[in-house]
C-alpha cells in the first residue's frame, strides 16, 4: 500500500467515524425495517405468532376482496386530487397579497403560516372538530345567514368537504415558498409590460405564472406526496373509524386499523408499499409532464 | 490505519452498545438477590382511575417497603397500540390489566400466566362467587382476576320518562313493550334512548334465544338463524325512522362528546350501557337518575355478570409471586378498596363489597345495589371474545351504520355479515 492511499484511508476513516451514528440510525431505523416490511407484505403476522409465508395473498385480497381497500382508495385519491390544487391555488393567491409592500405585511406572514406549524397536530383536529360540530361556529353562521346546517360529521360527503377545508386552511409552507419564488422575478419585467400596456391578468398569465413554473412544480409534488400520507385530521375528526360510512377512511388511517386495531401486520406492509409504489408513479408522471408546463429562465425559452 | 481512528469507532460502538442494551434492561424487572423486588403494572383509563390507582401502588409500597412499582397507563386505544409491540417483543409489564375482548388473544398466544396455582395461596377467593372467577377462564386455564363486575342495563332520567306519558319502566318489560314504549316517547318529542352498541347487545338479543355471537370454539357465528339479527337490527332502525331513537347523522356528530349528547342536554330519556359506567354519567347528566334491567323474554338467560376487566399475569415475568400479591391486595384490601370505590366494577369479594358500602357515593350505592339485585338472576357468561373478534365488531358495526342510514337492509347486512365474520373467524380453525 502506498503512503498516498493509507493516508486518504486515514483521514476517511475519521470521517466515516464522524458520520457512524447517521449510518448506524439509517440502517437500524430505516433500510432495514424497510426490507423487514417487504418481507412482512408478503406473510400473514399478527405480531404473537412468527409470521407465515403467503406469498402473493396479501396483493390478491387487496385487489380482489377487500372492497374496504378500494373505497379507501377512493377517498384518498379524492382528498389528494381535489385538495391539492385548491391548496397551492390558495396558497398563491394569499402570497400574491402578502407580496406587496405594506407595513403590516410581516406581521401578516406570520399570522398565515401559523397553522401550518401547528398544523398536524392533534389539537387543530379537535378544534376543528369543534368548529363543524352541530353547535360550532360553520353551523351558527350558516343559520345566521338562513341556510340550513350542515350534519358535517354525519354525511360522508360533508366529512370528506370539511377534511379537505382543514387540509386547504393549512397553505402556510406552500404559501411561504410561493412568496419567496414572486421576489425573485424582476419588477423590470413587470415595468416593461406595464409600459407595453398589459393588464394586471395578462401579467400574471404572461409572467407570473410562467416565471413561477418551477417553484408550482415543486409544491406540487411535495404536497402531493404529503396529502397521500395524511393521517391525523382523518384519525382524530373521526375518532380513528373513518367515519360517517368510511367517508374519510384515508389509506392510511385503513392501514392503521388493519394493522393496530385487527393485528393484521403483513396485511398493512403490503398496503403501505402499494401505496409507496402509488406515489412514486405519480410523481414520475408530474416529472413527465413537467417540461411541457414548466419554464426555466435558464434555458431562455426554449 | 491510525490509533486514533480506531480509538474513536471503538468509543462509538462503544456509546452505541451501552445505550441500546440500557433501553433493554429497562424494560427488564425482577426480583434481585438483596430481596428487593420491582414490578410493572399497566392499565387504561380516565385521570380519576389513574389518580387513585397510584395512591392503590403507593399504599402498597407502603405496606411492602421492599417493593418498588413501575407504573404505565393511557388511554384505552393507545393502551393497546403500546401493549401488542412489547407482546411481541416479550416485554410485558409483570401486571396487565386485561380487557375482555382482547383476553383470548393475549391467552392463547402464551402471553399470560395460568394463575390456579396461586389460588387460595397468594390469591384468597373464598369470599368470591364461582361464577365470577370462572369469567377468568379460557381454556381451561384461569388466565384473568376479574377486577369487578359489571351488568347491563337501562340507565335513564324518571322524571324525563314521566314527561314523555311514561309512568315507569314496566317490571319484566320485553322487546316489543321496549319499541312500543320507545315509540311513545318518540312521538312526544322525546328520544327513548341513543340506540344500542351493535356487538354488545346484539349478543345479548342472542343469549336470550338461547344462542350467542361467537361459538364456543370461536371458529365461528353462534347462531344459524339470520332472522335473528333482521329482528334485533331491523327493529332498531325502525325506531330510528320513526324518530324514537336519534338518526345516524347526529349520532355521529355527538359521538365521544358526552356533554352534548341527547341524555345531557335533556332530550333523551336514557342509554343502554354497562353498569359501571352509571357513575361517570351521573355526574355530567346532574339530575336524579336511575337503574332498570335489560328487556325479556328471558331475561334471565341473556343477562351475565362481566367482568369489568381482569388483571392477569404476564407469562415472562420474573416475579409472579408478588405480582400475585399484588392483586390479592387489590381484591381482599379494605383500605386498598375505599380508595377503588368500585370504580373498576362491583368487588369480586363479598367481604369488600359489605366493608366498603358505607363509604360509597349515592350514585355508586344505586349501582351496587342493582348488581346485586342482577346477580342471582344472572347465568353464565359467554366465553370471552375469540382472536379476530375486534374485526368482527368493526365488520358488524359499518353493516349496521349503513343500515341505520338506509342504504343497505337488514336482512342483506346479516348475510354479508355472516360471510365476512366467518371468513375472519376461520382462521382460528387449528
Amino acid at each position: 500500500m502506498s503512503l498516498r492511499n493509507h493516508q486518504s484511508l486515514r483521514a476517511n476513516m475519521t470521517g466515516y467515524a464522524f458520520i457512524s451514528p447517521f449510518i448506524v440510525g439509517f440502517l437500524a431505523f430505516t433500510l432495514i425495517p424497510m426490507f423487514i416490511s417487504l418481507y412482512l407484505s408478503f406473510t400473514s403476522y399478527n405480531l404473537f405468532t412468527p409470521p407465515k409465508w403467503i406469498g402473493l395473498g396479501n396483493f390478491e385480497k387487496m385487489f380482489t376482496s377487500d372492497p374496504k381497500y378500494w373505497n379507501s382508495i377512493r377517498v384518498t385519491f379524492t382528498y389528494v386530487l381535489v385538495g391539492v390544487p385548491l391548496r397551492l391555488i390558495f396558497a398563491l393567491f394569499v402570497a400574491m397579497i402578502l407580496n406587496t409592500k405594506s407595513r403590516m405585511v410581516g406581521t401578516y406572514r406570520t399570522m398565515y403560516y401559523l397553522p401550518s406549524i401547528i398544523g398536524g397536530s392533534v389539537a387543530v383536529s379537535i378544534m376543528w372538530r369543534n368548529i363543524f360540530s352541530n353547535d360550532g361556529i360553520v353551523n351558527s353562521l350558516l343559520s345566521a345567514l338562513g341556510a340550513t346546517p350542515v350534519k358535517w360529521f354525519g354525511d360522508p360527503n360533508a366529512s370528506l368537504t370539511m377534511l379537505i377545508t382543514l387540509s386547504v386552511w393549512q397553505f402556510g409552507s406552500s404559501m411561504l415558498i410561493f412568496l419567496a419564488g414572486l421576489k425573485n422575478i424582476s419588477v423590470e419585467m413587470y415595468e416593461a409590460s406595464s409600459v407595453d400596456g398589459a393588464s394586471p391578468v395578462r401579467k400574471f398569465f404572461s409572467i407570473t405564472l410562467p416565471l413561477l413554473s418551477p417553484i408550482i412544480l415543486f409544491n406540487l409534488i411535495m404536497q402531493t406526496i404529503s396529502a397521500f400520507m395524511t393521517f391525523v385530521p382523518a384519525y382524530v375528526i373521526s375518532k380513528g373509524e373513518g367515519g360517517p360510512m368510511d367517508g374519510t377512511m384515508l389509506h392510511s388511517l385503513y392501514l392503521f386499523r388493519q394493522a393496530f386495531m385487527f393485528s393484521n401486520m403483513g396485511y398493512a406492509a403490503a398496503m403501505a408499499w402499494v401505496m409507496l409504489i402509488m406515489i412514486a408513479i405519480l410523481t414520475a408522471i408530474l416529472f413527465l409532464t413537467s417540461k411541457y408546463w414548466v419554464f426555466y429562465e435558464t434555458e431562455k425559452g426554449r | 490505519m491510525g490509533k486514533k481512528g480506531w480509538f474513536l469507532i471503538m468509543a462509538m460502538l462503544l456509546v452505541l452498545t451501552t445505550a441500546c442494551s440500557g433501553a433493554n434492561s429497562g424494560g427488564n424487572s425482577g426480583a434481585s438477590t438483596d430481596g428487593k423486588v420491582k414490578l410493572r403494572i399497566a392499565w387504561w383509563g380516565s385521570d380519576t382511575r389513574h389518580e387513585y390507582t397510584q395512591k392503590v401502588v403507593d399504599l402498597y409500597k407502603q405496606k411492602n417497603p421492599n417493593v418498588t412499582i413501575d407504573v404505565e397507563y393511557a388511554s384505552f386505544d393507545d393502551y393497546w397500540k403500546k401493549l401488542a409491540p412489547q407482546a411481541a417483543a416479550n416485554q410485558l409489564p409483570d401486571i396487565v390489566q386485561m380487557d375482555i375482548s382482547y383476553i383470548s388473544q393475549y391467552a392463547k398466544n402464551g402471553q399470560l400466566e395460568d394463575l390456579a396455582p396461586y389460588l387460595n395461596q397468594k390469591i384468597q377467593v373464598a369470599d368470591v362467587n364461582e361464577n365470577v372467577l370462572k369469567t377468568g377462564v379460557i381454556a381451561g386455564k384461569q388466565y384473568g382476576i376479574p377486577t369487578g363486575v359489571n351488568v347491563l342495563g337501562f340507565q335513564y332520567d324518571p322524571a324525563l320518562l314521566k314527561k314523555a306519558g311514561i309512568d315507569k319502566i314496566p317490571d319484566n318489560w320485553t322487546w316489543d313493550q321496549y319499541k312500543e314504549l320507545a315509540l311513545k316517547a318518540g312521538s312526544n318529542k322525546v328520544y327513548f334512548d341513543s340506540s344500542m352498541a351493535a356487538d354488545i347487545f346484539f349478543h345479548y338479543y342472542l343469549r336470550t334465544h338461547g344462542k350467542s355471537l361467537y361459538n364456543a370454539e370461536g371458529t365461528g357465528l353462534g347462531y344459524d338463524d339470520d332472522k335473528l339479527f333482521v329482528d334485533f337490527f331491523g327493529g332498531l332502525a325502525e325506531l330510528i325512522k320513526k324518530g324514537a331513537t336519534p338518526p345516524p347523522e347526529i349520532m355521529n356528530q355527538t359521538k365521544g362528546i358526552l356533554e352534548e349528547s341527547d341524555i345531557v342536554k335533556g332530550t333523551g330519556i336514557g342509554i343502554w350501557q354497562w353498569s359501571n359506567q352509571y357513575v361517570g354519567l351521573q355526574q355530567v347528566v346532574n339530575r336524579p337518575m336511575a337503574l332498570a334491567p335489560m328487556f325479556g323474554p328471558n331475561m334471565e338467560k341473556g343477562v351475565y355478570m362481566q367482568p369489568t376487566m381482569y388483571w392477569t399475569v404476564a407469562a415472562r415475568s420474573q416475579v409472579k409471586d408478588e405480582a400475585a400479591k399484588f392483586i390479592d391486595f387489590w381484591m381482599n384490601d379494605v383500605e386498598a378498596n375505599k380508595l377503588i370505590k368500585g370504580e373498576r366494577g362491583v368487588p369480586i369479594s363479598a367481604k369488600i363489597k359489605e366493608a366498603v358500602a358505607p363509604e360509597l357515593s349515592e350514585a355508586t350505592k344505586q349501582v351496587f345495589d342493582f348488581v346485586a339485585s342482577m346477580e342471582p338472576k344472572a347465568s353464565p357468561m359467554s366465553p370471552p371474545p375469540p382472536v379476530g373478534s375486534p374485526e368482527v365488531i368493526a365488520t358488524l358495526t359499518d353493516y349496521i351504520e349503513q343500515v341505520n342510514f338506509g342504504q343497505m337492509t337488514a336482512a342483506d347486512a346479516a348475510v354479508k355479515f355472516r360471510a365476512d365474520a366467518s371468513t375472519i373467524l376461520a382462521n382460528n380453525k387449528q
